[in-house]
């Protein structure tokens, strides 16, 4: 069966993490992507990664944009053209959604607002997602991934107790924003099916996110009491922690739920008697008394291997769990035996294990189907197969800078 | 235009976080939800934190912003009664969304494959920690046991302090947004093909290839640094105490000069420890020390609205206050009263995107079991007397 986005062809304006994380996804799951980058504003992440500048096409070897932007064709199109936006406007006549990430007020000035490209396709499902929307007194501010939790509200709630707000390890907000991207697209399609409209969508990436701590946003409207970073540990449930394993920074979570996973987990480390214990037996007292919990564990976890702990407490029925490095997720036997890396081979960047599609769709399963384009390698797909322009055409194009078979390499040197 | 999931009916077999999320943002969509919950309710129902702190299971904050929108069906899928009339109901779903562990469904009595049999249209999607099968299939599994399986755990915090979860049920939420997306997907292909299948979502799965670049990195280059940094990547991307809370930085090199005329010292675009990114890195630490220096003066709010005009990369760590009063998420309508009758007024946010005036509806979480009879009588289509054997908790 055919994949789920199957005959859908995306034009995708959109550069670093959420936005290609996004459309990447739509390219797993069967969408014609065209990625479009300009020869003097091109995307930051083929510069990212220590590539040495002397080797050729260097700008096609980068990692962090080779894993961002398989499943995609490579269109290079200057946009701040007259002639490269009227160009645009025919590649958006012919395809199904436009999806883009610039400032708020770029693609207005570029000439490419909703109701230009929905002039010149009124079926277009038209994407946009800034950091704040495009209304409001902020829309205009910067926001950039680590802004964009802080604005959500969650780096207020995170932190070790008694301690500093704190960051999370990555730009949250950019691949949440990113899955987003998927299911409002296959929402306005559903839509679509049923009207025939295209229409416009908005993510706004701190609300996006902002919906990840809602239950806190609610508490606080009802109750008006600020509630402080608690670390690892959680408001009701106990143990609830994350303990010093053998072996350099290595880590294991236990979290019990109930009062027989606590049995469970003192039958496991040896100290049976703590589950009959009147301090730790029922889940209020044992919650109260959490912090004398905390050593005895640890006695046990620092003497063991963080998969060995895992495997023990598991087996008994605690839920457990290491804390898996990136090594360490690559070599899991699970995510391996569930298929979730597979091998891609780029013609400029040699082999190597790129995530596969995260969900499975056993009917219509997703697929890494190309790898990530080079810079412009499929101008004459779309140049010349969607949009019927001759060689000689392309040519004067090419003279003329619209497009290009390099990018300006000056840009991020 | 009518809601983009109009028209759809949703079954959600979901305790917790991640399955209602996803059930949430059906239902804010348009679909019609129905939320099947034990005897007792959902175990959300017994967490807090609760409105004036006592513990009632219609005042949970988590519950009542979990399943906005939704009706609610009390049935003992334990009870032959009660399994069969939630067959029947899946009979007339479109989409079933469930996160129990795989062996814990099937004793239940629940298969993808027995609801096939009835009603081959149906999307049954179930979103659970590592996924149908594999050797961590049935693992007992939680929010920080995700955190941690996910790789996210290990990245957070500081080298010092261990690694440490973010607040919340974040692995959870990341669950419900991924079911949902392939949810939706495969809604799409139902429609498409007249067929269903069954969506398999792995929290853990999900949560792994989005470190950044940790992966793309590792698997390509074999590097990998391994360190938590706590609040700063670098002195130019963290977050400062100031005078009233916390301000973030983000400076990526073209942001250098507005940045430094936004903090009020334009004379570092000439000093030779800060003019250029290599610069700065070099002097890291002096950048550190400075910064620090310029936080302490500043107030939140003004430093924000500040930079903003002058498009500088600061924010502020925004706490639920922050968000309330918030002049920019008050005036694009993100913030929504909603009345409960047990639990009074609240403010709910959402949408979580915008499809259009009309797209999102947000209506309060339902008392437990408040729709049972009408849901097996309308939708089930059981009798007041089929319904009176279920014996089941329904209240009278």
């Amino acid at each position: 069966m055919s994949a789920p986005l199957s005959g859908v062809r995306v034009v995708d304006l959109t550069m670093v993490w959420a936005g290609p994380f996004g459309t990447r996804l739509l390219g797993d799951y069967g969408a014609e992507v065209i990625k479009v980058e300009s020869p003097r504003a091109w995307d930051l992440l083929r510069a990212l990664g220590m590539i040495p500048r002397d080797v050729p096409r260097w700008y096609n070897q980068s990692a962090y944009f080779n894993h961002n932007n398989r499943s995609k064709y490579g269109l290079a199109l200057d946009l701040g053209s007259g002639q490269g936006r009227d160009i645009l406007l025919r590649l958006c006549a012919v395809s199904d959604v436009i999806v883009e990430n610039f400032r708020t007020d770029v693609m207005d000035n570029l000439g490419l607002s909703y109701e230009a490209v929905r002039a010149a396709n009124p079926r277009i499902i038209y994407v946009s997602m800034p950091g704040h929307g495009k209304t409001g007194p902020e829309r205009d501010y910067v926001a950039y991934g680590s802004n964009v939790e802080q604005l959500a509200g969650l780096v207020s709630l995170s932190g070790y107790e008694g301690g500093e707000p704190m960051k999370t390890g990555f730009s949250y907000g950019d691949p949440m924003a990113g899955t987003a991207l998927v299911a409002a697209v296959a929402m306005a399609l559903r839509q679509r099916n049923r009207t025939g409209e295209g229409s416009q969508v908005e993510i706004a990436q701190r609300e996006n996110l902002g919906m990840f701590v809602g239950e806190y946003l609610v508490d606080y409207s009802m109750n008006r009491e600020p509630r402080a970073p608690i670390g690892n540990r959680h408001p009701h449930l106990a143990p609830h922690n994350v303990y010093a394993c053998a072996g350099d920074d290595r880590w294991i979570a236990i979290a019990c739920e109930t009062d027989a996973q606590f049995a469970a987990l003192c039958g496991a480390i040896g100290q049976p008697d703590l589950a009959s214990d009147a301090r730790y037996a029922a889940l209020p007292a044992r919650k109260q008394n959490e912090r004398d919990l905390d050593p005895l564990i640890e006695a046990w976890t620092s003497v063991r291997g963080h998969h060995e702990a895992m495997q023990l407490l598991q087996r008994a029925g605690v839920p457990a769990g290491a804390a898996l490095t990136i090594p360490e997720l690559m070599a899991d036997p699970h995510l391996r035996e569930r298929g979730a890396w597979t091998a891609q081979t780029h013609p400029d960047a040699g082999t190597w294990e790129l995530e596969a599609p995260p969900w499975r769709l056993p009917r219509t399963p997703g697929l890494a189907r190309l790898p990530a384009p080079g810079f412009a390698e499929h101008n004459e797909y779309v140049f010349g197969t969607l949009l019927g322009m001759t060689p000689a055409e392309i040519a004067t194009l090419e003279s003329a800078g619209i497009t290009a078979s390099e990018p300006d390499q000056s840009l991020h040197a | 235009m009518p809601q983009p999931l109009a028209g759809l009916r949703v079954l959600e077999l979901g305790t917790f976080v991640s399955a209602p999320y996803c059930g949430k943002l059906f239902a804010g969509y348009g679909a019609e939800v129905l939320k099947v919950e034990p005897p007792g309710g959902d175990p959300s129902r017994a967490h807090g934190p609760f409105k004036d702190g006592v513990p009632n299971p219609e005042t949970s904050a988590l519950f009542l912003y979990l399943n906005t929108g939704k009706k609610s069906v009390e049935l003992d899928l334990r009870t032959p009664a009660g399994l069969d009339a939630f067959i029947r109901l899946a009979a007339t779903a479109d989409v079933v969304v469930e996160n129990f562990r795989p062996a814990d469904l099937r004793a239940l009595g629940v298969t993808y494959a027995s609801l096939r049999a009835a009603n081959p249209h149906l999307t049954f999607v179930s979103i659970t920690a590592f996924g149908q099968d594999g050797p961590y299939a049935n693992y007992l599994a939680n929010n920080l046991v995700c955190f941690a399986m996910g790789g996210q755990l290990f990245i957070t915090g500081t080298q010092e302090g261990g690694p440490l979860k973010n607040g919340g049920y974040q692995a959870d939420y990341q669950g419900g947004l991924n079911g949902f997306a392939a949810a939706t997907l495969a809604v799409l292909a139902a429609e498409r093909d007249g067929e269903g299948q069954h969506v398999d979502v792995s929290v853990q799965q999900c949560m792994a290839p989005i470190l950044e670049a940790g992966i793309p990195y590792y698997s390509y280059m074999g590097r990998w640094g391994g360190l938590r940094r706590g609040n700063h990547m670098a002195s130019y991307i963290g977050i400062y105490p100031c005078a009233d809370g916390h301000v973030g930085v983000h400076v990526m090199p073209r942001n250098w000069k507005p940045f430094t005329e936004a903090i009020g010292h334009p004379e570092w675009q000439q000093d030779p420890r800060f003019a250029t990114a290599q610069a700065r890195n070099i002097h890291n630490d002096d950048l550190f020390a400075e910064l620090y220096t310029w936080a302490a003066t500043e107030t939140k709010r003004e430093a924000y609205d500040r930079a903003g005009r002058m498009r500088a990369p600061i924010s502020f760590v925004h706490t639920m206050a922050d968000l309330l009063e918030s002049p920019h998420l008050n005036e694009r309508g993100y913030l929504t009263a909603i009345e409960h009758p047990v639990a009074g007024d609240a403010v709910y946010p959402g949408p979580p995107w915008w499809m259009g005036a009309d797209s999102w509806t947000q209506g309060r979480a339902p008392l437990l079991g408040e729709h049972t009879d009408a849901v097996l009588r309308e939708v089930a289509g059981m009798s007041a007397a089929e319904i009176a054997r279920l014996n089941s908790g329904v209240p009278a």
